[in-house]
């Protein structure tokens, strides 16, 4: 099993679910808590960014804690705190020392059932966003993936990245409304999970957090999030970069959503990695002997509905982006009439086992890792299905997968460049 | 040769192979040197395994073996599985003691080199472009004035033979740490030794004595110029408080009451971000820590002699700019001349003595802290700060900050696309009121008034724009 911690799941009557992983790494505590609503869950045009905003002003403060009372706790427990949001959640953790466990659970209650911001720390904390979205704006990644994003869907929500639409952020200072909506909204127990790791027992855990959250109100609302119609034919984009930079390729398939019960995503992650680790036969090419590429990568991105296989190549010279853009074409048609020898990927799934277990080498890395998938289904237990899923896909199903996915009217490509073309 | 020896009980064994060569021994014209040659051992292939075959054998075991340059130290560095350790070993004590010194490894290495200065710093990351260019600036004409990475025109100059020259003079007994830490079976340790010992020369120190960084008199700006959104903002000076230095517990509670890294209990976070919604935060360093936007803790093994006092802050709307300047120098200002509250002193003081434990929190963080804490002959690196805490008292902090702090002295490294305006703006002393969406309470605006009008007493023949392309040109 890859997920071999001896962890409780406790369901309160409210709906908040409770995971605590005793470790025996000593004195540190993590506290993760994951809220299942991200830019996914921001159905209302206008209203992107709405999430990540989240994230910002749930540190704004109660009518008990404000937000310097807060600091000043959190100090005092010698915590490291913060948090962030991905399409499909928010999470908040905290890592402290375990003789403040109780005063953590106390403020994390307070804020997660009675935040209180007022129109102008709202205004404030607005302006704070703008500055995140300034401060990203000089990485041309960023804005690939914006652009990406807006090229491949056309109603579903993954249309915006997490950030959110720039006319969005720039118009938030008007949305204080919205905003309690939107808390009133997710801000609730069916949505949460608090996944508790460390140097901690599991009937003090429960003990607090019936004490500090069990009067915590269920909510009613649940969002439609529009889906896609099938993508029928390439999508293309051109970024022109004003600074110097170099060229970039970005390709994108669309792919299955998160399953730990089907083959198809297992088979397309064990792909990515089979066609564009730094172990593929394209990267040894592109990047080591013809050098001119100088960073490939690929991203699949475990997601609630359909999102987006992606692969990135950043090109030395601008005459070679519509060759490595073919190239990269080519290694994802490859897949679909020639399976992959078995021992290259058991190479793979070798990768995938030991680069899991060696990134859990602490209590705030193993709730960190642990969060992940409990945005997606609530259990740890998905982790040890997922890996045995990867564990069954053969040559011949990933064939199989390449076939149905690789379409070249299912693909994206988005290239950036300083130069004009 | 020295080890540092952490043995416990995981299934993870770490590696750090130290040595005490770094960019400060970069001859001149060669900037550049002594990373190109840890990226051939690190990056590169072996005598007798290609770069490919390398990559590929690692990478069933999900494991790295990484190279950081810093200006007096290089580290080789990985993690791998118990189950691996005698593959993974084979493989890295060949990077290391047989490299392969094969020209299409140099040559990607080095165009690796070029694009990263053209491209990551000067092109795509303002933030880092400004804090790096304010050592540069900083340390002008001494050993550690020049990016670690080298200088465009010395890389394009670089060659093999200069790479493999460095190799052979530097990377020798005497220099060398060994580094482990982990599960590892009984007499690996000695093994290893025994390895590098008779592989490596026993050549001699490569220690050199740092000269004095230039003073510092007045205001001094580097504007750079390029066309970007945001205005990025960097200053400091030279201190002379390293961890071996008895003040630097002292400086250690100063520093994160003034600008915990990545941490909204920095102080500047609160007057700039909390309070007027300047920019994304606002932090203070009294050791060097790049990627600052990538990571919330400090790599280890970047130890120097020498040290500057820091301030970020991260990129503002140009219109607020200069305030945010003021802003930040104000509250400094405020620091040395207030000193801390006794409350303030305790509740960072607690903090601190907590958060060393975060810190040092997976087992090659502890090999990393160990190694330093060698480096500066001090007991390890949690018993450190804890014991010195314990003694330490808000009189000893104020002390301290009054020693080695000041706002009067100080380099400014700005990036921004209205680099002129700036200039103008700055030098004449007018006020440079914020501009806000929402304004704050009374209290704020009554202090704006103050801030707005800051003196900024620069030293005018100290302050020049440059273009962005000329930055880490030579």
């Amino acid at each position: 099993m890859i997920f071999a911690y001896d962890y409780r799941i406790d369901d309160l009557p409210n709906g908040l679910r409770v995971i605590t992983v005793p470790t025996d790494y000593p004195n540190i505590v993590a506290l993760y808590i994951v809220v299942q609503t991200g830019s996914r869950n921001e159905v209302e045009p206008g209203k992107s960014g709405f999430a990540h905003l989240f994230e910002h002003l749930m540190f704004r403060g109660t009518e008990k804690y404000s937000t310097e009372k807060y600091d000043e706790i959190m100090k005092l427990a010698g915590a490291d705190r913060n948090a962030y949001t991905t399409d499909d959640r928010t999470v908040y953790h905290v890592t402290f020392s375990k003789e403040d466990l109780e005063t953590i659970f106390e403020l994390e209650a307070d804020r997660f059932q009675r935040l209180k911001v007022s129109v102008d720390l709202f205004k404030t904390e607005t302006k704070a966003v703008l500055g995140e979205y300034n401060k990203n704006a000089s990485n041309p990644i960023n804005k690939l993936i914006e652009v990406l994003r807006d090229k491949a869907f056309d109603t579903h929500t993954y249309k915006h990245t997490t950030m959110g639409f720039l006319s969005d952020v720039e118009n938030m200072p008007s949305m204080y409304d919205y905003s309690l909506e939107f808390f009133n909204r997710y801000y609730r127990p069916e949505y949460t999970t608090m996944i508790v790791v460390g140097d901690v027992e599991r009937d003090e855990v429960m003990r607090l957090t019936n004490r500090y959250w069990g009067e915590w109100q269920r909510g009613d609302y649940r969002p439609e999030i529009p889906s896609d119609s099938e993508q029928m034919e390439e999508r293309t984009a051109h970024i022109p970069w004003p600074a110097e930079t170099l060229p970039w390729a970005v390709v994108a398939y669309k792919g299955p959503a998160y399953s730990d019960e089907t083959k198809d995503m297992a088979a397309m992650e064990l792909t990515g990695s089979l066609g564009f680790s730094e172990n593929s036969p394209l990267y040894q090419q592109l990047v080591i002997r013809e050098q001119k590429v100088d960073a490939l990568f690929y991203s699949f991105e475990d997601h609630l509905d359909p999102y987006l296989l992606i692969v990135a190549a950043r090109i030395k010279d601008s005459k070679d982006i519509s060759y490595v853009k073919d190239k990269i074409t080519e290694t994802f048609e490859g897949f679909k009439s020639v399976a992959p020898a078995a021992a290259e990927l058991e190479s793979v799934k070798s990768h995938l086992k030991y680069g899991f277990a060696l990134s859990l080498d602490n209590s705030d890395a193993i709730a960190a890792a642990m969060a992940a998938y409990i945005g997606l289904r609530r259990t740890p237990e998905t982790i040890n299905r997922l890996f045995e899923v990867y564990g069954l896909v053969t040559p011949d199903d990933i064939r199989e997968m390449a076939a149905k996915y690789f379409d070249h009217r299912r693909r994206t490509v988005v290239t950036l460049d300083h130069n004009p073309r | 040769m020295e080890r540092v020896l952490l043995p416990n009980s995981s299934p993870l064994v770490s590696f750090r192979l130290l040595f005490d060569v770094g960019s400060a021994l970069d001859p001149a014209g060669k900037e550049g040197v002594a990373s190109l040659t840890a990226a051939m051992m690190a990056a590169g292939g072996t005598r007798r395994l290609s770069y490919e075959e390398i990559v590929r054998a690692m990478y069933p075991m999900a494991t790295t073996f990484l190279s950081q340059v810093d200006k007096e130290m290089t580290v080789f560095f990985g993690t791998t599985h118990i189950d691996n350790l005698e593959k993974y070993y084979q493989i890295i004590s060949r990077m290391t003691l047989d490299p392969g010194w094969r020209e299409d490894d140099f040559a990607r290495l080095r165009e690796d080199a070029i694009n990263f200065l053209k491209v990551n710093l000067r092109g795509n990351n303002d933030e880092e472009l400004g804090k790096e260019e304010l050592y540069n600036f900083i340390y002008r004409d001494h050993p550690y004035g020049h990016h670690n990475a080298g200088t465009i025109r010395s890389l394009e100059r670089m060659t093999l033979a200069d790479v493999k020259n460095f190799y052979r003079q530097h990377y020798t007994r005497s220099n060398l740490v060994m580094g482990l830490a982990g599960g590892y079976p009984k007499g690996f340790d000695e093994r290893v030794a025994t390895d590098f010992a008779e592989a490596l020369t026993e050549g001699q120190s490569s220690k050199i004595e740092m000269s004095e960084p230039e003073k510092i008199s007045g205001l001094e700006m580097r504007v750079i110029s390029k066309d970007t959104r945001g205005t990025a903002i960097s200053f400091g000076f030279p201190i002379t408080v390293t961890r071996s230095h008895k003040d630097w517990p002292a400086l250690f509670v100063a520093q994160s009451w003034l600008g915990q890294h990545r941490s909204s209990n920095s102080h500047l976070y609160q007057r700039l971000r909390h309070i007027r919604g300047l920019n994304y935060g606002d932090y203070a360093y009294i050791e060097y820590f790049p990627h600052g936007m990538f990571q919330f803790y400090p790599d280890a093994n970047l130890a120097r002699s020498q040290q500057i006092f820091q301030v970020w802050i991260r990129p503002v709307e140009p219109q607020n700019a200069l305030f945010a300047l003021r802003c930040a120098l104000f509250e400094l200002r405020k620091l040395v001349e207030g000193g801390l509250s006794e409350e303030d002193f305790e509740s960072t003081r607690l903090f601190l003595r907590k958060f060393v434990n975060v810190l040092t929190r997976t087992q090659d963080a502890q090999l990393g802290y160990a190694l330093d804490s060698r480096y500066f002959g001090i007991p390890p690196f949690i018993e450190y700060v804890r014991d010195r805490l314990e003694k330490l008292t808000v009189d000893d902090v104020n002390r301290a900050i009054r020693a080695h702090l000041q706002a009067d002295d100080v380099r400014i490294v700005v990036v921004t696309k209205e680099a002129e305006s700036f200039v103008e703006a700055a030098l004449s002393n007018n006020p440079s009121p914020i501009i806000y969406a929402s304004p704050p309470g009374e209290d704020v605006l009554e202090e704006d008034r103050v801030i707005e009008k800051y003196p900024l007493r620069f030293n005018r023949s100290a302050v020049e724009i440059i273009g962005v392309e000329n930055i880490f040109q030579e």
